[in-house]
């Protein structure tokens, strides 16, 4: 009897351990889907003063663009870049994504979130520079073998300008956070 | 004997295992070549993942790794990997821009109606040569050249690879050249300088052979800039055989029309929503 | 028996093919090539025309000697590049007027298919009777014939040089021109919501526009979107005013809250010519007994106009814009050479009009 229920306990055990780990690997996933967390602090902009829709559109279409850039260089798909970057950032990236295909690599980030400081909106509204404080887990995979796992606080000036229907990336570039 | 030899064993075996070690300068400037060293033996497969860039080559450990110039050409963050038998080991390190010695120059509106204050904005974003943000304050020299007036320059400093100047638009209509100097970069565009809508709009009536002879006075804004040739003025003669409308571009500064008129006639002009004045003739049968 | 068999299918076949002759028609064709009426002899010559059998048609014509055969067969297959070169006379209706031993007058109804939508051609035609069959009086076209010359062509011309594929981000592009939406009215149709308006080109180079309205309903949801489409002159010189219609069939004005307007305009090469005079505008019913302003439009341009569009604003008496109303001329417009045109407008609406203002939009096979 006492044999039995130990059994069956264990057997219940190792089912539970399993299913979380399901679970858990489904969760991860399911983060990776979510859009990265966004927020704009403004109170420094000019010479133009930023409106409100287009306070919203920014954090929303730079949540995207960080979105499909993560998932370009996971899955190394540049056409992923066309929807939210373009100019230099599109370029480079794409080039990035030809790389990492040549070299058999892929990279996969996970978005801990991105808190932007706006620097400048241009007076006729064509053009918008940010920092952005961004947290990071970067692995990098040679194949299936992860060759690079680190946590990363990085920043990042970067520039958007206005589309038909969105802001885009037009410029992204990680600087070592000192003064110049 | 024996010790000695278990020690001298024991020390090279360390050694052997010991982990390699990849070593970096902490800030490079974009476009210059680095030599990256690393310890530790045997072959080894070595990355540089950039912003765009990913690269694997086979070295080995324990060698200098050679960085060309042409890999570091983009500013950013770079992690160099170099993965053994022993696993792998990572150190990062920036790519600062290079001296600024481009421009990204950005001027609107390409039209704008004459006189009008702080209408034209001029936007400088600063670049190195290899195009990355110049993010070091700048000094950007703006320079306005107008239609028969003396040219006017002012120096702006950059600020986190921007620098901005508002300017009014010239007093008199016609092309106005706006300049951005920085390094070996200097940029120009051309903003056109339109006069205003038509002010004192007066049209003139004579007999002709068809009938009448209808004319406006040159058409002016209110400053006296002429308002430019293809612009629409519409004329609209109402008599006892109906109405009749003609939209006539302006030609030579002036629009003109030839209308036949039967018995009294009310004529009345219009550009845009600008009105001038009302005749009132009388045509023959 | 072996003769019975191919007598009997023999027989089949003939009952078989007077039986398609009778259900083919046969019988009104062989009435209609005698001609005996008013009303055949007509028909007769539409068919043929329908057919584009023009030596045919023509042949019906009492009045040979006066009408050109060429003049004849233009009228019905355009030229210069019109509306009826791209046109085809889909049916026709016939509806006699009066008659009398010897002479008739009948009205034809033309419904033309063209590339722009259908077209409707009404005329009144005399029919007279010549021996055993009528024929049909074509009536004389005695409009102004124009001379072959050359006519120097010299208003403003505008051609746009954009941004090269190569240039980098920051070189200039010229802005795209400013328009203005002058007024909106929405009117609630039997069978529709329509907005009409007026839109001004405030720019100094020409624009080509297109109007869009959304419409929203108390939630803020979008119900309905639809654009001007072609009841606008879409390129419009500076300074240049348009009126314009949007329609949304099956609407009612109670589920819409809010309407939002977009005036889009790009930059398009475009000429100053043509310029064309509307003149001797007047509202007034035509035979049918339908509301119609109608008028003439003469070029008074060097370039010929193949395919001129009316498009007519009405104002109340406080200048509000309370119907917008579209027509395609047929005939092309020739320089100095008057054509006149006609377009409709409900009854109901005409109660309302104090005054109207006609533009004219062109389509041409030269670029502008």
């Amino acid at each position: 009897m006492k044999a039995t229920a130990l059994r069956y306990g264990s057997l219940l055990i190792i089912l539970s351990i399993l299913l979380l780990g399901v679970v858990a690997y489904r969760l991860r996933a399911t983060a990776d889907d979510e859009l990265p967390r966004v927020q704009l602090n403004a109170d420094n902009i000019g010479p133009r003063p930023i409106e409100d829709l287009t306070s919203k559109t920014v954090q929303r279409d730079y949540a995207l663009a960080w979105q499909t850039m993560e998932q370009a260089v996971s899955e190394n798909k540049s056409a992923l870049l066309d929807g939210y970057l373009t100019g230099l950032a599109k370029e480079d990236f794409t080039k990035r994504v030809d790389s990492q295909i040549k070299s058999g690599l892929h990279a996969h980030y996970t978005d801990r979130g991105h808190k932007l400081d706006a620097l400048f909106y241009s007076p006729s509204g064509d053009a918008m520079e940010l920092r952005d404080h961004a947290q990071l887990d970067v692995q990098i995979l040679d194949g299936g073998k992860v060759i690079y796992d680190e946590p990363v606080n990085a920043e990042f000036i970067v520039l958007m300008t206005p589309g038909a229907d969105r802001w885009l990336v037009r410029q992204i570039q990680a600087t070592n956070g000192e003064k110049p | 004997m024996r010790l000695l030899l278990t020690v001298v064993f024991t020390f090279f075996a360390a050694l052997s295992v010991a982990a390699s070690e990849i070593r970096v300068p902490a800030q490079v400037t974009a476009g210059t070549a680095i030599t990256i060293s690393t310890s530790g033996s045997g072959e080894a497969s070595f990355y540089l993942i950039g912003p765009a860039s990913a690269n694997k080559t086979k070295v080995q450990a324990g060698s200098n790794i050679p960085v060309d110039s042409d890999q570091l050409e983009h500013a950013g963050r770079y992690v160099a990997i170099l993965c053994a038998s022993d696993g792998c080991t990572a150190a990062n390190f920036f790519v600062n821009p290079a001296e600024a010695n481009r421009l990204s120059f950005l001027v609107h509106p390409s039209r704008i109606p004459v006189g009008t204050p702080d209408g034209i904005s001029a936007v400088a974003i600063v670049h190195d040569s290899f195009r990355n943000l110049a993010l070091k304050p700048s000094p950007v020299t703006f320079s306005i050249m107008a239609k028969n007036e003396k040219p006017v320059s002012a120096a702006r400093t950059s600020e986190n690879g921007v620098a901005w100047v508002r300017l009014t638009s010239a007093r008199k209509e016609g092309p106005t050249r706006l300049g951005a100097a920085i390094g070996h970069a200097d940029e120009i565009r051309v903003v056109q300088q339109v006069a205003a809508d038509a002010c004192n709009l007066r049209i003139k009536a004579s007999r002709d052979k068809r009938g009448f002879l209808i004319e406006t006075d040159p058409v002016h804004d209110c400053a006296g800039n002429s308002v430019p040739d293809g612009t629409v003025v519409s004329f609209t003669e109402s008599d006892a055989a109906g109405k009749t409308t003609v939209d006539v571009p302006i030609k030579r500064g002036v629009a003109k029309v030839e209308m036949p008129i039967d018995g009294r006639a009310k004529i009345t002009v219009a550009s845009g929503v600008v009105t001038g004045n009302e005749l009132e003739v009388a045509g023959g049968q | 028996m072996k003769r019975l068999i191919p007598i009997v299918l023999a027989g089949i076949t003939l009952i078989l093919i007077v039986l398609a002759w009778f259900q083919s028609g046969g019988v009104e064709r062989r009435e209609m090539r005698a001609a005996n009426s008013p009303d055949q002899a007509v028909r007769l010559m539409l068919s043929q025309i329908q057919g584009r059998n023009f030596d045919a048609a023509y042949a019906r014509l009492a009045n040979r000697s006066d009408v050109d055969r060429n003049a004849f067969a233009r009228e019905f297959q355009g030229s210069y590049g019109s509306l009826l070169t791209y046109a085809s006379l889909e049916n026709f209706d016939v509806a006699p007027l009066h008659s009398s031993d010897q002479d008739s007058t009948v009205r034809v109804h033309l419904h033309y298919s063209t590339a722009v939508g259908p077209l409707d051609d009404i005329r009144d035609l005399k029919v007279q009777k010549t021996g055993d069959t009528w024929k049909v009086f074509w009536p004389v076209n005695n409009a102004t014939k124009l001379p072959p010359q050359v006519i120097p062509v010299n208003y403003l011309r505008w051609d746009v040089i954009g941004r090269g594929a190569g240039d980098e981000w920051g070189v200039q592009n010229v802005d795209t021109p400013q328009v203005r939406i002058l007024s909106m009215n929405a009117i609630q149709r039997p069978d529709s919501v329509v907005l009409v308006g007026e839109v001004v080109n405030e720019d100094s180079v020409p624009a080509f526009v297109n109007i869009g309205a959304t419409l929203l309903d108390a939630q803020g949801n979008e119900i309905a979107q639809e654009s001007s489409f072609d009841k606008i002159a879409h390129t419009l010189l500076p300074k240049q005013v348009s009126p314009y219609r949007i329609d949304f069939p099956n609407m009612r004005m109670e589920k819409i809250k809010n309407v939002r307007m977009d005036a889009k305009a790009l930059l398009v090469a475009a000429s100053a010519d043509p310029v064309i005079e509307v003149n001797q505008q007047k509202l007034e019913t035509d035979p049918l007994g339908k509301k119609v302003l109608t008028g003439q439009l003469t070029n008074e341009g060097g370039q010929v106009v193949d395919i001129p569009h009316v498009i007519a604003a009405y104002y109340d008496s406080n200048g509000k814009v309370v119907w917008v109303s579209d027509g395609y001329v047929a005939q092309p417009l020739l320089p100095q050479v008057p054509v006149p045109f006609a377009v409709d407008l409900p009854p109901d609406v005409a109660k309302g009009v104090q005054s109207y203002h006609v533009v004219v939009n062109h389509y041409d096979r030269v670029s502008s």
